[in-house]
């Protein structure tokens, strides 16, 4: 048979068509398709067993509750945990991709020395030296934890001091701090029963205190409402976060809110508003409107707000006490809805901005603010998880990081019942790390460790038989069968609250009317941040986005 | 019965923190910022936009707008212009699914949508060296040149209804699927459910008297419903809607 060219356009157009009907074309159509998907350089997520734990997160001094997802063995996602007393499933925007923190590449990944690699041996020896050559100190910049337990004890017996770094929340209650004589770590915050919250410049909206606790409250007591259960009053002189969905804005000249206080307390005073007894401010409802820039009127209006919703409490965004005297005159020291003291008692700490003679070694732990310069010219010793750059610390020491150390979570400073927590160590540190409490344990190895200080405060708390355990659901630590499994319920991420304060405790006398003209600089929204660098995803909010202003010295 | 998925974010509870930005980016496998993106070359499926009523001084206010696709049930705009069928409603959710393995990257998805919600994908994805452990399993990261938006966290859908078929169930259980962006939100104000569904909470929010949708004049039915009290807020979307319908009709 001949075959000719007819026949083979016949045949080839015959072959293309039934080429068409197989599956062929289509089967690598997909593989294409499937394979530009992933060419060796696109990234791939590590597969393995996926898991759900519960944590608390360690990242600021809030201890919101999170849970987990873990792929092989990683963290891959992190969500609120609904169950959480405090926060009730919230979380600050940065938490959601703070797992990413564990691969930053600022992570510290090794001992550094003068901006030199140098060894753990190397630093331990130094350390030791310096221990015997003079007096030292240890700055830590969350107490009442395990680890803060370790440093304490090291310092008492090696002729130290131990000392704390305050965060604004923590500063804002200094003054009643100072009116009291009870400690600041003592006193709190009661939001959840107060009906009327001003604030002057407090972001609490935005990431103050525990975020989340206040954010959760407004939501379901206010949330936009034209007459809410809790009114917010914001004081602020821009228009900020907290300010946009404030139940009232009230746009004050900066640097005035003092003035403005005390043409509160005045008005409060003079048209018998309130009926405590104290000194009163000398400044005129006047001339408060002078400097401030609103009207008498706007002033007596704020005034009248403040007591006809009541309890109302007052929350400044530092420690200026002109401000916080308003809580005294309105009665909201020591009563439901104010300013409370905590059923505990705890030691009062040093503030690490007041350090007591010559040191020849300082040792900051790396809970302690990147931005924290210690006052004195001692050899410092820095733990870091990752390294912030323009820091003069002498050593850098790589800590390890959120996710990968054991440690206890005690109360957040504005909380206004004690809580305790366990974060445990779900993700693998790198072999270099090391926390400051191993350190000073390999120092000493006569010091307590940390797990056994938790196992120890863990027993505490269930011989007390008080409080309540927040786990898949609430149980009462009475009902408890013992303190192992008291101790096992918060090593899978419950949380415990105890009883709410008691009335009367606190009482604040004034002996005259504090009138302190400062200017509350409202700080960056990742102020209370306490890593030096943010999340990679964080860049979606200021980089890809025009939602809030770059954060000033925090690389992403 | 079919589904029909959507959001109703009440605004005047939304504090522009940007927790659903950052919580849908992670849930995801969206990459970090390359060195030389912007606001308008980034990639943020759901993105959070500041508006103003236009005063200044004390008279100003100020509200924040979550942005994502916003699921078009009605002569959905992509979807007609899309030459490779790479974006598709599906008839069982209502959901808007977008295909990057079919995108070619012609972007006529992007000039189409009313809403701005799509985008490109401008460089190859990239995390730092390591953080790729960090990544969902459940996701696939999308290459460079294909158009991404909010698909509703597809991941979570499909856990919804493995999890469902296990139990022999046909129908899944609300509480198993929520978007990763409503389940961040720390003021509630992104709520997500069965907008067809009249025992789903969603169902009176977006038949509230003061819900309304962006460009609802366009009619192509968006799944995403806001609310807000405030005069000036939906005065604001009806006036856009005002502006796109004269710019659309010349």
């Amino acid at each position: 048979m001949k075959v000719n060219r007819r026949d083979m356009l016949i045949g080839g157009a015959g072959a293309l068509a039934g080429l068409v009907l197989t599956p062929v074309p289509w089967k690598l159509l997909s593989d294409v398709s499937i394979w530009t998907q992933n060419f060796p350089w696109i990234p791939q997520p590590a597969h393995g067993p996926v898991e759900t734990k519960y944590s608390v997160c360690t990242l600021c001094e809030g201890g919101c509750g999170m849970r987990v997802r873990m792929a092989a063995n990683y963290p891959v996602g992190v969500a609120g945990v609904g169950s959480h007393p405090l926060t009730r499933g919230a979380l600050c925007p940065l938490a959601f991709a703070a797992h990413q923190l564990n691969w930053h590449p600022r992570r510290l990944r090794e001992v550094r020395h003068a901006g030199r690699a140098a060894s753990w041996t190397e630093a331990q020896a130094a350390f030791q030296k310096a221990c015997g050559e003079g007096p030292i100190a240890i700055v830590d910049g969350r107490p009442g934890r395990a680890a803060s337990s370790v440093f304490e004890a090291f310092t008492r017996k090696r002729r130290g001091s131990y000392q704390i770094v305050l965060s604004a929340e923590s500063q804002a209650l200094a003054p009643y701090a100072n009116w009291s004589g009870v400690p600041v770590a003592s006193l709190g915050f009661d939001l959840e029963n107060a009906r009327t919250v001003v604030s002057f410049g407090a972001p609490v909206l935005d990431g103050w205190g525990t975020p989340g606790r206040f954010t959760r409250l407004w939501s379901e007591r206010a949330g936009g409402a034209a007459d809410p259960q809790l009114r917010l009053i914001q004081i602020e002189p821009t228009l900020s976060r907290t300010a946009a969905r404030a139940w009232q804005w009230v746009p004050v000249r900066e640097g005035s809110e003092a003035a403005l206080a005390a043409g509160v307390a005045r008005v409060l005073w003079e048209e018998r508003l309130v009926t405590s007894q104290g000194p009163l401010p000398q400044l005129p409802p006047a001339e408060a409107a002078a400097q401030t820039g609103l009207t008498p009127e706007a002033i007596r209006e704020l005034a009248q707000r403040m007591v006809e919703n009541r309890p109302a409490v007052v929350i400044a965004a530092d420690g200026n006490p002109a401000i916080a005297a308003l809580n005294v005159l309105l009665g909201a020291v020591g009563t439901p809805g104010g300013i409370v003291k905590k059923r505990k008692d705890v030691p009062s700490r040093v503030p690490a901005d007041s350090v007591p003679g010559p040191l020849r070694a300082v040792l900051v732990d790396s809970t302690v603010p990147w931005e924290f310069a210690a006052p004195t010219d001692a050899e410092v010793f820095r733990f870091a998880a990752w390294d912030g750059g323009g820091n003069s610390a002498g050593w850098l020491l790589p800590a390890p990081v959120f996710l990968e150390e054991l440690t206890d979570v005690p109360t957040p400073p504005t909380s206004a019942r004690e809580t305790y927590a366990v974060a445990l160590n779900l993700a693998e540190p790198p072999r270099e790390v090391r926390s400051a409490a191993q350190f000073l344990l390999q120092i000493d190895p006569t010091l307590p460790a940390v797990e056994k200080l938790i196992h120890a405060r863990c027993e505490e708390i269930y011989r007390a038989r008080q409080g309540t355990v927040y786990g898949e659901h609430p149980t009462a630590v009475a009902k408890l069968d013992s303190a192992q499994h008291f101790e096992e319920q918060l090593r899978q991420g419950a949380v415990w609250m105890g009883e709410p304060p008691g009335p009367g405790k606190l009482r604040c006398e004034l002996k005259e009317w504090p009138m302190e003209n400062r200017v509350a600089h409202a700080g960056s929204w990742a102020t209370a941040w306490v890593p030096p660098v943010f999340p990679a995803l964080a860049t979606k909010l200021y980089q890809e986005s025009n939602l809030r202003e770059p954060p000033a010295g925090r690389q992403a | 019965m079919s589904a029909r998925y959507g959001f109703v974010i009440d605004l005047d509870r939304c504090t522009g923190c940007g927790a659903c930005t950052v919580a849908c980016a992670a849930e995801n496998n969206v990459p970090p910022a390359q060195a030389r993106a912007t606001p308008r070359t980034g990639l943020t499926p759901m993105l959070v936009r500041k508006v103003s009523n236009g005063m200044e001084g004390t008279a100003r206010r100020e509200a924040f707008i979550p942005i994502a696709c916003m699921h078009c049930g009605n002569e959905t705009p992509c979807v007609s212009v899309c030459p490779q069928q790479a974006v598709e409603v599906d008839k069982a959710t209502g959901i808007v699914v977008q295909m990057p393995q079919r995108c070619l990257g012609c972007r006529y998805c992007m000039t189409a949508c009313p809403y701005h919600a799509r985008y490109f994908n401008w460089w190859d994805p990239a995390w730092p060296v390591g953080m790729e452990k960090s990544l969902n399993p459940g996701v696939a990261v999308r290459m460079r040149g294909v158009v991404e938006k909010c698909n509703m966290c597809p991941a979570r859908l499909h856990s919804a209804q493995e999890k469902a078929a296990a139990a022999g169930r046909k129908e899944i259980d609300p509480a198993d699927y929520i978007p990763a962006c409503a389940e961040a939100c720390p003021t509630g104000a992104i709520l997500f459910g069965n907008l067809a569904d009249e025992k789903d909470p969603v169902f009176p929010a977006a038949h509230s008297s003061d819900a309304f949708r962006l460009l609802a004049r366009l009619g192509t039915e968006p799944k995403v419903y806001y609310k807000s009290q405030q005069a000036w807020v939906k005065a604001l979307a009806e006036r856009d809607s005002d502006r796109a319908t004269e710019a659309r009709h010349g």
